[in-house]
């Protein structure tokens, strides 16, 4: 019996180690094989070229850029447009999501039936046709001279959402974020620590009050220097001048994923809510709270953490949508490096880099979503959808 | 269920980068033998677009092909083969006309694409003679007022991304400390619409098709050009570098139909010159003396065969862009040097 | 989960029924109201634009700006482009079959009587043998179409249908190789499945397209539309790979030690035991899983293809139909949705199906 069983163990050792090499030898040949084939073209490889200047101009970009940046600077904002574009994506399909979820699992049969319509509708046109039908739709609106406004402030044309911003430099707002997370991941750490004794309560109030005064301090000393307070968008020439902008790509983009998105976001919370067992809500009547209470604090909850997993996979999916952006135009990463393989013909090495970075955006998310659900997880109670 | 496996995957993501460093490579030029391929596989492939790119390379009502640079991928083919059936044209967008190229997806871009210092050294490529010259031109609505670059400021312009005009206007405005939005798209289509529904102040564009898109306006005239052209920009067929050979095929086609249309060869008459050659050029280039074939590692009738099949370059003109056409644009500089154009035939010896 | 619409008491007067569901309070009278008014109204301009004020007819197109309402001129005009793309004119016919032949295989393989592996990848060979053959040609006196010549909805259809031809087995070796007791073998197929499973689709297309003739052997490369098949095919496995694992997972241990006591081997336990309950376990999943990669093969487009979304903007790429663009936009998202939706309501009725069946 024994001689059987150590016979056995080493065939699976030999088995593993053919295979294994086998794969290296596949790799190695791949390479080989990429090299030869480079060197009949004639073609260069190395990440030399970043430091070149572009040349080319794209759309839309988060930080202040020249046709004379280096590809190094151009890809670096193509990844932040992508961010920013999965985020303003990603937040809107979950509001959008809880509310068709909501919708959904109502007891008025109008409510659940539009919100079918609307799950089965968005659900299945793929999204790139999505995101074409809404910059077309975006486009359509009227040029910039006949611009919709509201109190003469913010402008909406076929050019953008235009919309007054406070005039303090870039750094200062990143700070104020950081501290409003610090504070809100701070809070619940603390509320741990004291064990909800009197003085955390006391330490909370103060906080909620100290926060805004700080954030407006940081807000006057960042002060662009003689300027006034708000930045006011205003027609010049052709278009706007000054304030925020949000340009047609990004909004019909945003649009289409946060519609898209929000119809299976709303299938995984109509999941998670009708996973939560009947006795809880019970319970919660008998203790006497009022309807938006269960709600918020039992049906919510308990829902939400049912679905993490869910909801995790169905961030990551949408972060891997953005890259459609290239059919409106929206300068994201694959767009800025498709053009960048076009401009440059540094095929392998810009593909590495995009790669890269969506391996580093979507294992980031993941990793998010992964502390906060074993943070908060309560056993054996997850659903799938 | 974990979504993704957090810890094995950066030991891919370095792998790559590793093997990347590895297949590092010094420059050194080897001869290709693209003829010898396209033989051995019986077709040419030839580029053609995702979608339509009038009047250069467009579908028509039946299913097919049509367009300036069609027929000249045409003409190659029947250059090569005797018979443009072997023709295969492969849609592919802008931006991946030289990746395809490069990777052996198509053997020649003929694709209105510019002949510039960093395509012609850093992509790899190497042109033929300019077969086309087109102004890049900026098109925009007549309500503006005034055609001069300075009206645009502050406003947006359509491009195709990763093309020479894309390019060329980045750098024209930015010389004139004009500041624009530049907006890009993957398809001809994206960019034209965009333009028409408003959402850029102007559009950038290359030759006859900036011509043929103002045509295709609801009222035409109510576009304009640009007072200032960016720049009059030579359209080369591209070709992978390092085939010497191959390079000379595509210019002495070219050099065909522009030598038939200098000595009055049509397709309809080039079989009466076959018969009764003017001249000794007459003769060489229908083959009727040897010696255009051999040296291009052709048959001697190759020329005969483009003419009769495709037609000279004035033919091939008039049926996409000019009178034939619906389009019925001014040859301007693209006739012959003799007719105030700006091609200038090689000699045939 | 839908427990709540299976146990819905029948008894019920319908009167009483849309009273409870619709008008319980005050509030709910109200919301009803506004919501069904504006869901009215929308229907109303939808119907309007698309059916009262629209031009139907090619030769009426210069009617369609005063109509205000759609102007299918376009469709009517330039439908073949849109289903056949650049496929010889005179062969449409081939085309049309070749698309009814792979739906009527789309339609057969949902029918249960189908559910065996023989019979199903019988059905699956044969509908795409007789595809490929009609659009390919060369047999039984048809003439040669090379696959660069194929378009629009044919080509949208014989991207989905290969994929799954190549992408199912493969999902199968991989979820098998994931779950292998040999560390290394579970390991390696682990990498391979996460790797594929954290890119964007269009990165592995667009890698498929233009790098892999670098680095495969020129004897290996085959047509780009081949290489982003192979590639597309990959990212479904990696997908449905991990869906087939869930339900690999679910069987009880039991089961496959049955099968060893039995003296049955590795393949007959796979075969016999371990597969057909993974499948049972995992048809939702899988389903859904087909509907997101009909959805996806719209992404094709970005790498050059002529499928169904390029060749309608080749549609209204002329210049008498530019500025029809919004129909042929919503003619091909009808289409999509027609597809996509009959798909899905399938899987959601094999879902219901299955957790009465369990139950």
């Amino acid at each position: 019996m024994g001689s059987v069983l150590g016979n056995q163990k080493t065939r699976e050792i030999v088995f593993q180690a053919v295979v294994l090499s086998v794969v290296a030898a596949l790799l190695i040949g791949m390479v080989m094989n990429t090299r030869a084939s480079l060197e009949a073209q004639s073609l260069t490889t190395g990440f030399g070229f970043l430091e070149r200047s572009t040349g080319w101009d794209f759309s839309f970009s988060v930080l202040p850029y020249s046709i004379s940046d280096s590809y190094s600077k151009t890809i670096l904002i193509g990844f932040l447009n992508t961010l920013l574009l999965g985020f303003l994506g990603i937040s809107l399909a979950t509001i959008i999501g809880v509310i068709i979820g909501l919708v959904r699992t109502s007891k008025n049969a109008l409510f659940s039936m539009l919100g079918t319509v609307y799950v089965e509708i968005f659900r299945n046109v793929p999204l790139i046709l999505q995101a074409i039908f809404w910059y077309s739709i975006v486009t359509q609106l009227p040029r910039p001279k006949s611009a919709l406004s509201l109190g003469d402030s913010v402008f909406l044309s076929g050019r953008g959402l235009y919309f007054p911003v406070l005039n303090i430099a870039m750094w200062s707002v990143a700070l104020m974020i950081l501290l409003i997370i610090a504070w809100l991941f701070f809070l619940p750490w603390l509320r741990h620590k004291m064990n909800h004794s009197s003085s955390f309560f006391l330490i909370k109030r103060i906080g909620w009050i100290l926060l805004p005064l700080i954030l407006v301090l940081i807000g006057y000393l960042a002060r662009t220097p003689d300027t006034p307070l708000l930045n006011m968008p205003a027609l010049k020439g052709l278009n706007f001048k000054g304030g925020m902008r949000m340009p047609p790509e990004l909004s019909a983009l945003v649009i289409a994923i946060a519609l898209y998105g929000g119809a299976y976001i709303g299938e995984v919370v109509r999941a998670g809510l009708m996973s939560v067992p009947k006795g809880q809500i019970e319970a919660g009547f008998v203790n006497g709270l009022k309807p938006l209470h269960i709600f918020s604090r039992i049906r919510l909850p308990l829902a939400i953490r049912a679905v993490l997993p869910s909801l995790t996979n169905q961030y990551v999916q949408l972060m891997k949508a953005t890259t459609i952006g290239i059919v409106v135009g929206f300068s994201d990463l694959f767009m800025i490096i498709s053009t960048s393989i076009n401009q440059s013909g540094q095929t392998l090495e810009l593909l590495a880099i995009l790669m890269g970075g969506f391996l580093v955006i979507n294992l980031s998310i993941a990793f998010v979503m992964n502390s906060i659900n074993k943070k908060i997880a309560i056993k054996g109670y997850e659903v799938k959808s | 269920m974990s979504v993704i496996n957090n810890r094995l995957i950066p030991t891919v993501v370095a792998g790559c980068f590793a093997a990347l460093s590895l297949v590092s490579t010094s420059a050194s030029a080897e001869n290709g033998d693209t003829l010898k391929a396209v033989n051995d596989r019986g077709s040419l492939l030839c580029s053609g677009h995702n979608g339509s790119f009038p009047p250069f390379v467009q579908v028509t009502d039946d299913n097919e092909w049509s367009g300036y640079d069609i027929d000249y991928c045409r003409a190659l083919a029947v250059a090569i083969f005797g018979s443009d059936d072997n023709l295969k044209v492969v849609p592919i967008s802008w931006a991946q006309r030289f990746p395809s190229l490069q990777s052996g997806d198509i053997d020649v871009v003929i694709k209105a694409t510019g002949w510039t210092m960093g395509r012609d050294t850093e992509l790899g490529i190497q042109f033929s003679v300019p077969y086309f010259v087109g102004a890049t031109n900026v098109m925009m609505p007549k309500e503006l007022g005034s055609t001069s670059p300075e009206t645009l400021e502050g406003g947006s312009l359509c491009a195709n991304a990763g093309t020479s005009t894309e390019r060329l206007a980045a750098n024209f405005f930015k010389s004139r400390g004009i500041e624009i939005e530049m907006i890009t798209f993957e398809k001809s289509e994206e960019t034209r619409d965009a333009y028409f529904a408003g959402r850029c102040d102007s559009l950038v564009g290359w030759g006859p098709n900036l011509a043929v898109t103002r045509q295709s306006a609801e009222n035409p005239d109510d576009h304009a050009m640009m007072d200032v052209a960016l720049a009059l920009e030579p359209e080369s067929a591209a070709m992978r570098q390092g085939d010497d050979n191959w390079v000379d095929i595509v210019n002495w086609m070219f050099a065909a139909t522009w030598i038939a249309e200098a000595n009055g060869i049509t397709s309809a008459n080039v079989d009466e010159h076959k018969a009764n050659p003017a001249d000794s050029t007459v003769e060489k280039l229908l083959g009727v003396s040897p010696g255009i074939g051999e040296r291009l590692g052709l048959s001697d009738d190759w020329a005969y065969n483009v003419i009769k099949q495709v037609g000279n370059s004035a033919e091939i003109f008039d049926r996409n862009i000019g009178g034939e056409s619906v389009y019925k644009l001014d040859r301007g500089l693209n006739a012959l040097w003799s007719d105030g154009g700006v091609i200038v035939p090689m000699i045939l010896d | 989960m839908t427990e709540a619409s299976i146990a819905l008491p029948p008894q019920t007067p319908f009167s009483q029924r849309i009273k409870k569901s619709l008008f319980a309070t005050p509030l709910d009278c109200l919301l009803t109201l506004i919501c069904a008014f504006f869901f009215t109204y929308i229907i109303y301009l939808f119907v309007d634009w698309a059916f009262l004020s629209s031009i139907w007819r090619a030769d009426d197109e210069p009617l369609c700006k005063e109509a205000g309402g759609a102007c299918w001129s376009v469709i009517d005009a330039r439908h073949r482009i849109i289903f056949f793309g650049l496929f010889p004119f005179e062969e449409h016919w081939r085309s049309t079959l070749a698309c009814a032949v792979m739906i009527v295989t789309f339609i057969a393989s949902c029918v249960p009587w189908f559910w065996t592996t023989m019979k199903l990848s019988a059905l699956w060979i044969a509908g795409f043998a007789t595809f490929y053959i009609l659009m390919h040609g060369g047999l039984f006196g048809l003439s040669v179409i090379t696959p660069e010549r194929w378009g629009g909805l044919a080509l949208t259809l014989f991207i989905f249908a290969a994929v799954s031809i190549i992408g199912m087995p493969l999902s199968i070796v991989l979820a098998l190789g994931r779950r292998s007791k040999l560390p290394v073998i579970a390991k390696m197929f682990g990498l391979f499945i996460d790797f594929f499973r954290s890119l964007p689709l269009l990165t592995i297309l667009f890698t498929a397209a233009v790098i892999t003739p670098f680095v495969l052997p020129g004897w290996l490369q085959g047509d780009k539309l081949y290489r982003v098949i192979v590639g597309f095919a990959i990212f479904f496995a990696a997908y449905q790979a991990e869906n087939i694992r869930a339900g690999l997972q679910a069987i009880p241990s039991g089961q496959d030690e049955a099968g060893l006591t039995l003296g049955l081997n590795y393949m007959q336990r796979v075969t016999r035991i371990q597969l057909p309950q993974a499948f049972r376990n995992s048809l939702p999943a899988v389903v859904n899983q087909f509907v997101i990669t009909f959805k996806e093969t719209s992404i094709v487009t970005i790498v050059g293809f002529f499928e169904i979304l390029a060749s309608g903007s080749a549609a209204f790429g002329t210049g008498q139909w530019t500025v029809h663009y919004i129909e042929v936009y919503v003619f091909i998202g009808a289409i999509y949705f027609v597809f996509v939706f009959s798909l899905s309501r399938y899987g959601a009725y094999l879902e219901r199906k299955l957790r009465v069946g369990h139950g």
